[in-house]
């Protein structure tokens, strides 16, 4: 009963006059950004921190959560109408998505993928308004060894959902975590990693690695790829909306199931690509006719689009009670809370209510309005993206040197972020994942100190890691993780051994 | 794209390098008064990073002797637009330096609209002028976040 107290007080934040219009103006550069090329969620947040700072805390996060929940919302735009997914998670949309598009249904789908975004994130901000509380209570009990080992849980989550090579993410984490330690030592304060120069000094700053590696290796990565737009136009009238609307109730299993593979994924770091897809999966073995999906079939937008938000917005839950980033852009806003003082953790909740409160709030009315707005403005926001590219292309490249330079008003930092184009788009072909260096570069320092924290408690002995309970326990399904890679090949070529016998 | 890989990787190994020896400048076993001593924490990542990059080097040395086709770097004909843009861009921050962000973007802007979009020039002046105008206003004034300016320095802030 105490959350929905508290909820009812984080509501009333959420809609005072000024939170609503700050929300409003997130939600709609957020959608503006999620259809732009090369501006995804991660880096509309990362241009738009320095300007927080003029703000109250809690207006600040609910901006920033705004431009997050706009930016999905934009994604949907861009991955129905032109086929291209804005982010991974979307991939799954457009399979049916653009499909149903294509044959003039563009109205049906969009309206389809807009309510069951928001259905998922329903569904994900119930669950996180009741869990959060619980969770953070349990994680109080967390010291030094019990954080990093919920630190290094995430990352062996994201080497094993990471992708192609293990190795590389594995490399690519470490490469942020070196970043992060680049300056001055946090214990001892001695320079380390700044070979004799000022300028290394100051360390990276991970919103100029977010500009640069997301924004910029995006812009070159579509020019080098020479981006053709063939997109599908839209007209929405009101009564196909809400037809549609009226149609949506039956699939009533598919919503259920996909909000809840994306609730249980999204805890977990990186986890809404793979709900997606799973869910996806599922509705298709248990559509009564599965051969329908791929063409074009409502089942196949609701399916990814629930899991895909229920994830997105589950992901708040690791954020607010454990520090713990589940994407990008969520670390981006962790960084964000780090530099106005707040201590992200289980300590938010005793020292901040109405901080936290008012941003579990802030999801349930943003989540409301943008339906309404994205259905009303869907148009205008389509035709952004027919504006012509040589026209959208430096104006993007402008607006990222603005944030670049603004985080802390140096010069150099937007050669950093040029550099970082560069290794973003490098790293993209060579299958080296981004989002990994990213959440090591804003946890760095907080890993450190808690690794060091700990050995200091255990007067060295890295046993501390694996003797207290909790500790031991997630730090054994870290290592189970990590190597789960390393397994899966063990088991296949067992398999295969076995198998070659009978073969020959 | 192996080349490219190796060539990765090699960078990536010699950063590892560098962050090894900076470990050993601080010192990397034994105790100090502050706890462990400040390079066991950066040795351990260096090390990390250096296995790594042995590793991917040696996966492209296997895929090398295997001869798995792979698909080129760059696409043929896809260098020239990354420049196109990549070039210009650090043209405008270099001029930033000098005549200040706001100036440097509208020209950078009016180069790229005019002579890669191929638009008519009261589309160019028209971009590249409001854009940046519109940045100085949301950005300087309504949240007075100052961004460089250079030599015009004075003529803006008054």
């Amino acid at each position: 009963m105490e959350a929905v107290y508290n909820l009812l007080i984080g509501l009333q934040t959420a809609l005072s006059p000024f939170n609503l219009t700050v929300l409003v103006a997130g939600l709609f550069v957020g959608t503006f950004v999620g259809v732009l090329p090369g501006l995804g969620g991660a880096n509309g947040v990362a241009i738009l921190i320095p300007v927080t700072f003029r703000l109250p805390p809690t207006s600040a996060v609910i901006l920033l959560a705004a431009i997050y929940w706009g930016a999905l919302f934009g994604g949907v735009i861009t991955s129905i109408l032109f086929n291209i997914p804005g982010e991974p998670w979307s991939v799954a949309t457009c399979f049916d998505g653009y499909p149903m598009a294509k044959k003039g249904k563009a109205c049906e789908a969009l309206t389809t993928a807009f309510c069951s975004h928001f259905f998922g994130a329903m569904v994900a901000t119930l669950i996180l308004t009741f869990a959060a509380p619980i969770v953070a209570e349990f994680t109080l009990m967390f010291g030094p060894p019990e954080t990093f080992a919920v630190m290094m849980l995430t990352f062996s989550a994201l080497v094993s959902l990471g992708g192609m090579s293990p190795v590389k993410s594995v490399v690519s984490t470490l490469l942020g975590f070196i970043m992060a330690a680049v300056g001055i030592d946090i214990v001892t304060g001695r320079l380390r990693l700044t070979f004799g120069s000022t300028e290394l000094m100051g360390g990276f700053s991970f919103i100029v690695a977010v500009i640069g590696l997301f924004g910029l290796g995006e812009v070159f990565m579509t020019v080098e790829e020479g981006l053709r737009l063939e997109g599908v136009s839209v007209r929405m009238g009101v009564r196909t909306v809400f037809q549609t609307m009226a149609q949506l109730p039956r699939f009533w299993r598919t919503y259920i199931r996909g909000a809840l593979i994306g609730c249980w994924m999204g805890i977990k770091p990186g986890g809404a690509t793979p709900a997606s897809f799973m869910s996806y999966g599922f509705a298709k073995q248990f559509s009564k006719n599965p051969e329908e999906f791929g063409t074009g079939t409502i089942e196949g937008v609701i399916a990814p689009e629930v899991a895909a938000h229920a994830a997105g917005v589950s992901a708040t839950l690791p954020m607010i009670t454990l520090g713990i980033p589940g994407s990008p852009t969520m670390a981006v806003i962790l960084g964000g809370l780090m530099m106005w003082g707040l201590q992200p953790g289980p300590m938010l909740f005793k020292e901040n209510p109405e901080f936290v409160w008012g941003l579990i709030g802030s999801i349930w009315v943003a989540n409301a309005i943008g339906v309404v707005m994205v259905l009303c403005f869907v148009p205008f926001f389509a035709s952004i993206l027919r504006a012509p590219f040589s026209i959208l292309m430096p104006s993007i490249v402008f607006v990222c040197a603005i944030g670049a330079y603004a985080v802390n008003n140096r010069m150099i930092d937007i050669w950093y972020m040029i550099l970082f184009g560069f290794v973003g788009m490098a790293f993209k072909k060579l299958d080296y994942p981004i989002a990994p260096m990213v959440l090591a570069l804003v946890l760095g320092d907080m890993a450190e100190s808690a690794m060091r924290q700990s050995l200091v408690m255990s007067q060295g002995s890295p046993l501390i890691f694996f003797n207290r309970p909790i500790a031991g326990i997630v730090n054994g399904l870290a290592v189970l993780f990590f190597f789960w890679p390393l397994v899966t090949v063990l088991r296949d070529r067992i398999r295969k051994k076995l198998r070659a016998p009978v073969d020959a | 794209m192996r080349k490219a890989d190796a060539i990765c990787a090699l960078i990536i190994l010699a950063i590892g390098i560098l962050v090894l020896c900076e470990a050993a400048r601080l010192g990397i076993f034994g105790w100090s008064t502050s706890g462990p001593e400040p390079g066991m924490y950066i040795f351990l990542l260096g090390m990390g990073v250096s296995v790594g990059s042995l590793v991917v080097l040696g996966q492209v040395f296997v895929e090398w002797r295997k001869a798995v086709p792979v698909k080129p770097f760059i696409r043929p004909g896809g260098l020239r637009p990354v420049l196109y843009v990549a070039v210009p861009a650090a043209m405008m921050v270099l001029l930033t330096e000098f005549i200040g962000l706001y100036i440097a973007a509208g020209l950078y802007l009016a180069v790229y609209m005019r002579w890669i979009g191929k638009h008519k020039w009261i589309t160019v002046a028209a971009v590249s002028i409001l854009l940046p105008l519109v940045s100085y206003f949301i950005f300087d004034r309504i949240f007075l976040i100052p961004l460089p300016k250079g030599r015009f320095e004075d003529l803006l802030t008054f």
